[in-house]
């Protein structure tokens, strides 16, 4: 049986969805995007609107049909009440909207689990109370580790003074652990610091230390004159206090003044001026940024 | 001693994650930013533009004093306040009338933007047609020569794409398919300068073909815009280099020893070592065992086990 009559006339049916063009059309399906570079119709596009715009429509609608043939020929998957397309990966290159992150580097305990091979066990944070019957958290709010869970009797140990308070001396140890655990975080945040700048930790601290102990010595009154020197000081650099002689010159005292007032007369303000220091400041900052 | 930057709660610190730099990268953020003067035409641009973008866009309602080719600073304090990367300026001017700006950041700073002059304008509401719903992904066809050639052109449709492309997805429904974007370079003027671009929005309807491809019918949806480019700011090499940098996790694995040909048929590669006939297991017959003195040693043992 001949069924090619019977297949035209249902194809006849319908409009046709073949778009012809000379240059074949690039998709970028990952982006529902078509890339047509087909010459146009300069003669349409130039003449009155309503032209330009049914001939813009009709550029516009071949091109959606195209994209929507090869989106339709793609895998589906059917999920709830719709068909999924499986879009394969962009081809376009499109810029990031932040740099790619860095690897941090390790902190002590990473360093040292690493070597021994120690593992991470996942384990939940809940733990059950038999007393009340209840899960709890094992630590932070209404955990278990918390004060109020403390026992009703604690045995003193051997060694220890029978009068002391057992209860405040797990209180303070508990403070303690703390205390260390946040002095560790500390020491891992300089030492990542110190290696994000590409500097040695020790390095890194000696040169805080010594920004510290500028600082201080700016905060008195002598600018640190007359502090007690410590062993390797520094030299600070940029400290001056010159002070001009009581009696002098009268012509000096009055040039001097007039400059003052004549800057305050222009108008010249902490914004007009530029800050050559901090201006250098700014430019080392965006060199190291750039880096 | 260095202070470490710290969330003070929970929510706080998620809230600080989300912004940090990331494999994955959230959705680009625009922020849709008014000038000190602006006309109703760019008005109406910017909130449909806006509406086109929403749910991932912020619009500014208040005029600012922002020029962004001539001063960065203001937009770049935008878009780190808002943590966007994706900015639409528009300005109203004698010297440039409905000004259009539109451009893309990298870690807060300037990446390209360019300036686009509107010279016929169809907004959403005079067209009245049938409206796409929200954060709906659009279907972006570009049409022209110049797309392939001209390097200001090439920047606008590469702007564009990173505008409207809304979410990183892998997959599509067919029913979702509700708008089309369409931007038409036009030809160049008679002294060889720059065409018009024509940006169109059309909603989709898709008919029966009698086919499994559907037939596709338009409706104009608004915005239309007729543009002129007017500046465009190139990315410093440097920076463009970082930013469409993959990262190590994204990178497809190269798998040794398989290989697919075009019509996605996959071929493997076994590598066999070199075969010992000596040791090659054949037929069980007992006239094939290597030696008979075997048999009574492994009966010792098995006894000595026993009297233990």
């Amino acid at each position: 049986m001949d069924v090619s009559g019977i297949l035209e006339e249902h194809k006849n049916k319908f409009k046709s969805i073949q778009v012809d063009r000379l240059i074949p059309v690039e998709f970028d399906l990952g982006l529902l995007s078509c890339f047509d570079i087909n010459m146009l119709d300069e003669n349409k596009l130039k003449s009155n609107p309503t032209t330009r715009n049914n001939y813009l429509k009709e550029l516009a609608r071949e091109g959606a049909q195209l994209l929507i043939n090869e989106l339709f020929s793609l895998p589906t998957t059917i999920d709830e009440d719709s068909y999924y397309a499986t879009l394969p990966k962009p081809t376009t290159v499109l810029p990031r909207e932040k740099p790619v992150p860095k690897e941090k580097p390790m902190t002590r305990w990473e360093k040292f689990a690493k070597i021994k091979g120690i593992q991470k066990r996942k384990s939940s944070g809940k733990v059950f109370d038999e007393a009340t019957g209840e899960w709890r958290q094992k630590y932070g709010f209404k955990g278990v580790n918390n004060d109020d869970q403390k026992p009703w009797l604690i045995e003193v140990p051997g060694n220890a003074d029978p009068f002391e308070d057992q209860y405040k001396v797990r209180r303070e140890e508990k403070k303690e652990r703390i205390e260390k655990n946040k002095r560790r975080s500390q020491r891992n945040y300089e030492e990542r610091v110190a290696v994000e700048k590409g500097i040695k930790p020790h390095e890194m601290r000696k040169r805080e230390l010594q920004k510290a102990l500028v600082m201080s010595k700016q905060s008195t009154a002598s600018l640190g004159k007359f502090d007690e020197k410590l062993k390797g000081e520094p030299k600070i650099k940029g400290v001056k206090r010159k002070f001009d002689p009581l009696v002098g010159s009268a012509d000096k005292e009055k040039s001097k003044n007039m400059e003052i007032l004549n800057k305050v007369n222009k108008g010249v303000t902490k914004s007009t001026v530029l800050n050559v220091r901090k201006a250098q400041r700014a430019m080392n900052n965006a060199k190291r940024n750039k880096k | 001693m260095l202070v470490q930057p710290k969330a003070k709660n929970a929510r706080s610190k998620r809230f600080l994650a989300n912004r940090e730099a990331k494999v994955v990268e959230n959705v680009k953020t625009a922020i849709f930013v008014r000038g000190s003067k602006t006309s109703k035409v760019i008005q109406d641009t910017l909130k449909d533009l806006y509406s086109l973008r929403k749910p991932d866009a912020i619009n500014f309602t208040k005029k600012n004093e922002i020029h962004p080719f001539d001063d960065e600073t203001s937009i770049e304090f935008f878009a780190r306040k808002n943590d966007s990367s994706l900015f639409a300026v528009g300005i109203h001017s004698k010297k440039r009338p409905h000004n259009l700006i539109l451009g893309r950041l990298f870690n807060y700073q300037i990446l390209d933007m360019i300036e686009l002059g509107i010279e016929q304008y169809k907004s959403m509401e005079e067209l009245k047609s049938k409206m796409c719903s929200v954060g709906n992904k659009p279907l972006m066809v570009f049409n022209g020569e110049g797309f392939g050639q001209n390097e200001d052109l090439i920047r606008l449709k590469s702007i564009l794409l990173d505008f409207f492309r809304g979410e990183t997805a892998d997959k599509v429904s067919l029913k979702g398919l509700e708008y089309v974007i369409t931007v038409t370079a036009g030809p160049q003027g008679p002294n060889g300068e720059q065409g018009l671009v024509y940006f169109r929005t059309y909603t989709t309807g898709l008919k029966k073909s009698g086919m499994r491809q559907p037939r596709v019918e338009l409706e104009e949806m608004g915005p239309s815009l007729d543009m002129r480019i007017r500046r465009v700011r190139y990315p410093v090499e440097d920076m463009w280099k970082l930013a469409i940098k993959v990262p190590k996790e994204l990178k497809e694995v190269k798998v040794k020893n398989i290989t697919r040909d075009g019509l996605g048929d996959k071929y493997g590669r076994v590598h066999l070592g070199k075969q010992d006939i000596n040791k090659i297991q054949t037929r069980k017959v007992k006239a094939l065992k290597k030696s008979l003195d075997q048999k009574p040693a492994k009966k010792q043992r098995t006894m000595n086990v026993d009297s233990d």
